[in-house]
């Protein structure tokens, strides 16, 4: 097999490829730093992520998740020259976006209101960095994913639907290690 | 209605999500909290092969797809390890 052949085997174009392995190398590392600095105070650790809402997580994971087979359906869609219903899975998904930045918002409020800021813990620090940028991807995703909408050329709905799909595979690591991890 | 693909990644998601979340709210015995962490790990793993097979269309590149499955299962091992360091000092 050739290098050709290898890299024309991949869908959609290499450079969203590029992103989303940038994307998940950023992550990892914050991941893998967060883990590696909780072996000095895993008891403190514990505690701090006893303060979060593991069930309005849940809850986030499964408006994710939604979200991503929406904007899945929507590229099968636009191939299958259903452009409205195309468009209509690609706005659900963008919704479903909102509603994941609403409950996300709910939490930082609820955090706030608690006294718990970025510096109240080492945990926090990295909460608030990981679980935030994350946050601004799902903005830049919910923008991606109605310009998409707009312009609905195939080719742009899979770059689209590709970017949320990573911001979607961000979130089934961060998750579990954020916020499951005992 | 489940012979559909992406219904059936879909639903995969929803059923690992909820496992995960269960594990967290400790449906095994407290003395069991690293078997259950372990347990969050693979179901982790798991749900990353399913968007890639199936979100991100890589059920049709397997080369890709096992670069990715095999580079994200080393990550997972990673986190693994790095959880259970405290347990070994």
């Amino acid at each position: 097999m050739t290098d050709a052949s290898v890299f024309d085997e991949l869908p959609g174009d290499l450079m969203i490829w590029v992103l989303i392995i940038s994307e998940l190398l950023v992550f990892g590392a914050g991941l893998a730093a967060f883990m590696a600095v909780r072996i000095t105070d895993p008891e403190g650790f514990g505690l701090a992520q006893d303060a979060l809402h593991r069930t309005s997580a849940g809850i986030n994971t499964v408006v994710l998740v939604t979200s991503g087979a929406l904007a899945a359906l929507a590229l099968r869609l636009r191939e299958g020259a259903r452009r409205g219903a195309a468009r209509l899975a690609l706005i659900g998904a963008a919704l479903l976006g909102v509603v994941f930045l609403v409950i996300k918002g709910a939490e930082y409020a609820g955090k706030a209101a608690e006294g718990i800021g970025w510096d109240t813990h080492p945990f926090f620090t990295f909460y608030y960095l990981l679980t935030g940028f994350h946050a601004a991807h799902v903005v830049a995703g919910v923008i991606v994913l109605l310009l998409v909408a707009w312009q609905d050329a195939p080719r742009n709905i899979e770059a689209g639907a590709a970017f949320w799909h990573m911001v979607d595979l961000v979130w089934v690591l961060l998750f579990p290690v954020i916020y499951l991890l005992r | 209605m489940l012979n559909d693909p992406l219904l059936r990644a879909w639903a995969a998601l929803i059923g690992l999500s909820l496992g995960s979340t269960l594990l967290a709210l400790g449906v095994l015995p407290p003395g069991l909290t690293v078997l259950s962490g372990v347990l969050i790990l693979a179901l982790a793993w798991l749900k990353a092969r399913v968007i890639l097979a199936r979100y991100l269309g890589l059920a049709d590149a397997p080369f890709w797809r096992r670069g990715f499955e095999m580079s994200l299962a080393g990550f997972c091992l990673l986190l693994l390890g790095l959880y259970l360091a405290p347990g070994l000092g």
